[in-house]
């Protein structure tokens, strides 16, 4: 019983990870770059999502909408502000540059929403009361959470297969070079990049806010979770990522129920650190090929 | 004077044969020239003797000890110093610093002494200038020496990393494509530098160069590779009379001559 | 034998060193350790103390900026290691009665332990997976500070007894202040040392190319654990002196925020320039003071201040320094005005 419920929360936690997760890898695949500024990406979106839904009032379809096109104007400008002006500046610039917007997204946050310690309360969607399953008492919530990941999913696929703009997204990341010289607009796809990973975690952002609490604060230990799946799954492999968020998700509700729930803040440290020690190119991955 | 020995090399990056099978010995005191056209493995060769990339197959000596296993910091370590098609200079540091930094392994300084800057530190770094000073002039660029690097035109950089490779006192240097980018008249110093490196500081040299007009005049034997694999190996002579040699690199690439 | 296309301006040169000991680095520097030095005869406790804790910074992002400005590498863990020092100095005179001359060198062995226990697992990873392996362990630090009752005294954190410098004739509050200030010059004096020896130019090469560093006998992975080390001794040494100065250690001094306070610090100087780092340490606890118990503007403050600077003005406050004061030379840092 303890197990199943530790099961269907992981998976649900475990599902967001990987939408986050997703987002971070489509943007370092595409741009060679890791957003440190990703997760208050989330964060925002949440917040977003928030004061259009609780205090606004407006219906949970226009929040959703709201937080992703509020978090992909927020990738959009990362790419203006941030990633085109640095993009040949040594990367460890780069690097600092995003944790700069990290850290003013993050007071922006705790200016508007909250401050230290505060948190803010989303109503759920659905009704909170747990239906069984199987013997096994699930959320409502949780089931829509992981139905919509799925959707995501889906049409993150849909996107990179059948529609121009993610063909050109794959092949920018392929070699930029190469896309570059049959006439792919690179610096446009790179935005584009920018938006759609940031979408992802506003998306992420508004199906997590109604089942935890939003703080200023989440968004690094949310970054670091992604990083853990992303690492678990192999650097830089979209389905690496959502194998990996996914397990992050498990291992942690696991530890947390078995263990001492405090775990769950620092499960992503000993994830990375238990695969750098034991398997440094994640579970799936294949060895990193080193450039000369 | 030392002796550079390739046996049998072979390097293959997921199925596909960057080197194949490659032979090649290169005497001590001689100047080698690698030629062969464009993605024929001769940058990659350069890069597996100086350990940057490691072989699939086959064994490199210097003098006959083995190099292959070790890591690119121990091989240049044992004397074989290379410098770089894109010229990599390093950024921040003077020419004279750069070169100095060549002397990394000759020089004692541990942090501790440096931290408290001992008087042997101070000496030390002394003499270390001195030389840097010496390996300067030997190249021509004294005069540069407190210039910051980056401020240096392509062919003046390439020979400082010649200086800072020279004081780390190689028994080999590895140079790829020393002359790109340089004038006739630059070339033919060039010409003049690379003999008096092997004649007054005793170092074998293999270099990969696009010049023919360098190569045919400066090298005592030239390897040519195609594909990975070795197709010639022979004097200038015999190099530029050789068919199969004109058929496939000569004879195709109009820009061979440029210089 | 080679042409010269163009020759250094000579007429510039010599103005240059003729001005040099007017208004050059070391001048300037002195007349920094001086104003620093008679601060407690001419100011109020609260001064004070703002004095000593940019002493303090002034440690913490000099040693940052041998590993972020001058071998390159990154690393968030920084701020976290600065709490192991605190933690470890408080902790062995609280606990364990060492007396603080004793404790405050222990710690910071323990501080470089620790940073190298995490560093070498970490070096595995390149670049940008390093970086985030770092930010993991900062987390990580923060949750054993708040979840280790046993050792660190939970979430309330300890108080110890002020440190005695009765013997030297002096108060506690002056006698940190000074023990801070000695050491800071100390260690800003190592740093230059360093930087202008052979550890200093094979932490530059390493940062420029690693290929290239390779091909001077420069042991890559060596020398990333030397660059590691030294910024841990320095963070370590900071943070007991930080225990030393509060006499009270809490998690939450060492929290995230600590990342963008300290990259500022070693982003306005500027990037390898330790004079630099030094300057911007001073400034910037200043500025952080104006704007204490205002956490949000902090962080967008200091965040559009890191922005901005890697923006527009990379090289730093150095760079305008090299500028206006013909004497300032820097060596090794990068971005130069040529």
């Amino acid at each position: 019983m303890l197990l199943a419920y530790a099961l269907s929360s992981g998976i649900t936690s475990g599902a967001l990870y990987a939408l986050v997760a997703v987002g971070l890898v489509l943007c370092y695949r595409t741009t060679g770059h890791i957003n440190f500024s990703h997760g208050e990406l989330f964060m925002i979106g949440g917040f977003l999502a928030f004061t259009l839904h609780v205090m606004w009032g407006l219906p949970y379809i226009v929040a959703l909408l709201g937080a992703v096109a509020g978090s992909f104007v927020l990738g959009v400008l990362t790419d203006r502000v941030v990633y085109q002006p640095l993009i040949k500046a040594p990367p460890i610039a780069m690097v600092m540059a995003t944790v700069g917007l990290s850290f003013v997204l993050k007071g922006i946050g705790r200016h508007f929403w909250g401050g230290q310690g505060e948190v803010v309360p989303f109503p759920p969607l659905v009704s909170p009361a747990p239906v069984l399953i199987g013997g096994v008492a699930v959320f409502p919530q949780q089931l829509v959470v992981v139905a919509s990941v799925v959707v995501c999913m889906l049409l993150l696929t849909l996107f990179f297969t059948r529609t121009r703009a993610g063909k050109m997204m794959q092949a920018t990341a392929e070699n930029a070079h190469a896309a570059y010289l049959v006439g792919i607009r690179v610096e446009r796809v790179y935005m584009l990049t920018w938006g759609v990973g940031a979408a992802l975690a506003g998306v992420a952002a508004v199906f997590v806010a109604p089942l935890t609490l939003l703080t200023p604060d989440i968004g690094l230990s949310l970054l670091l979770k992604a990083f853990a799946a992303t690492i678990l799954g192999g650097l830089g492999s979209m389905t690496g990522a959502v194998i990996g968020g996914l397990l992050v998700g498990i291992l942690e509700a696991l530890a947390g129920t078995y263990i001492a729930s405090s775990i769950q803040d620092v499960s992503a440290f000993i994830i990375i650190l238990a695969v750098l020690v034991f398997r440094p190119t994640g579970l799936l991955g294949a060895r990193a090929r080193r450039e000369v | 004077m030392a002796d550079l020995s390739i046996e049998r090399l072979s390097l293959s990056f997921g199925g596909l044969a960057a080197l194949s099978d490659v032979d090649i010995a290169v005497p001590a005191g001689e100047i080698r020239g690698i030629i062969g056209p464009n993605g024929a493995g001769k940058t990659t060769l350069l890069n597996v003797i100086s350990g940057l990339v490691r072989p699939t197959e086959g064994e490199i000596r210097l003098d006959g000890q083995p190099l292959t296993r070790l890591k690119a910091s121990e091989v240049a370590a044992r004397g074989v110093g290379r410098t770089f098609q894109t010229s990599l200079l390093f950024k921040g540091m003077t020419v004279l610093e750069n070169v100095m930094a060549g002397m990394h392994q000759g020089l004692r300084t541990s942090v501790l002494a440096a931290a408290v800057g001992l008087p042997g530190v101070l000496r030390e770094e002394r003499r270390a200038r001195e030389r840097a000073r010496e390996a300067l002039a030997f190249v021509g660029m004294l005069s540069f020496a407190e210039r910051d690097g980056a401020s240096l035109s392509f062919g003046q950089q390439r020979l400082v990393e010649i200086a800072r490779s020279l004081v780390a006192e190689p028994k080999v240097l590895l140079l790829d494509e020393p002359a790109v980018g340089l004038s006739p008249p630059r070339v033919a110093e060039l010409d003049e530098l690379l003999r008096r490196i092997r004649d007054k500081r005793g170092i074998t040299i293999i270099m990969v160069e696009h010049v023919i007009r360098l190569v045919m005049g400066v090298c005592d034997r030239i390897t040519v590779l195609n594909s990975g694999r070795k197709i010639a190996d022979g004097t200038p002579d015999v190099i530029l009379a050789d068919p199969f040699v004109k058929e496939a690199y000569l004879g195709k690439s109009s820009d061979a001559d440029r210089a | 034998m080679v042409t010269l296309s163009n020759e250094p301006s000579a007429p510039r040169a010599i103005k240059r060193r003729n001005l040099g000991w007017l208004v050059g680095r070391r001048p300037a520097l002195a007349v920094g350790v001086l104003l620093f030095a008679v601060l407690p005869l001419m100011a109020n406790p609260y001064q004070v103390y703002v004095g000593n804790l940019a002493l303090i910074y002034v440690i913490l992002a000099v040693g940052l900026n041998i590993l972020l400005g001058l071998a390159g590498q990154l690393s968030f863990a920084n701020g976290a290691l600065f709490g192991v020092g605190a933690y470890a100095t408080g902790l062995l005179r609280l606990d364990a009665g060492l007396p603080f001359w004793l404790a405050l060198p222990v710690g910071t062995a323990i501080t470089v332990a620790i940073g190298l226990a995490v560093a070498l697992p970490a070096l595995r990873l390149r670049g940008l997976y390093l970086a985030l392996a770092t930010v993991a362990f900062a987390q990580f630090a923060l949750w054993t500070f708040v979840h280790w009752d046993s050792v660190t005294h939970g979430t309330a954190g300890f108080v110890m007894a002020p440190v005695d410098f009765t013997a030297l004739g002096l108060r506690t509050t002056t006698g940190i202040y000074y023990l801070s200030l000695v050491l800071a010059v100390l260690l800003v004096a190592a740093a230059y040392g360093i930087m202008r020896s052979r550890v200093g130019r094979a932490l530059v090469a390493l940062r420029e190319s690693e290929v290239a560093a390779e091909s001077i006998a420069v042991d890559i992975t060596r020398t990333k654990i030397v660059a590691y080390t030294l910024t841990a001794v320095y963070a370590g040494v900071a943070g007991g002196l930080f225990a030393g100065l509060l006499n009270v250690v809490v998690p939450e001094s060492f929290n995230l925020f600590q990342i963008v306070l300290q990259f500022c610090m070693v982003v306005v100087g500027g990037l390898g320039s330790i004079a630099g780092s030094a300057i911007a340490a001073v400034l910037l606890i200043v500025l952080q003071e104006g704007l204490r118990g205002m956490q949000d503007l902090q962080e967008i403050g200091l965040g559009l201040l890191l922005l901005g600077m890697l923006l527009f003005a990379p090289g730093g406050l150095v760079q305008a320094l090299r500028r206006w004061l013909p004497g300032w030379t820097e060596p090794h840092s990068r971005g130069g005005d040529e």
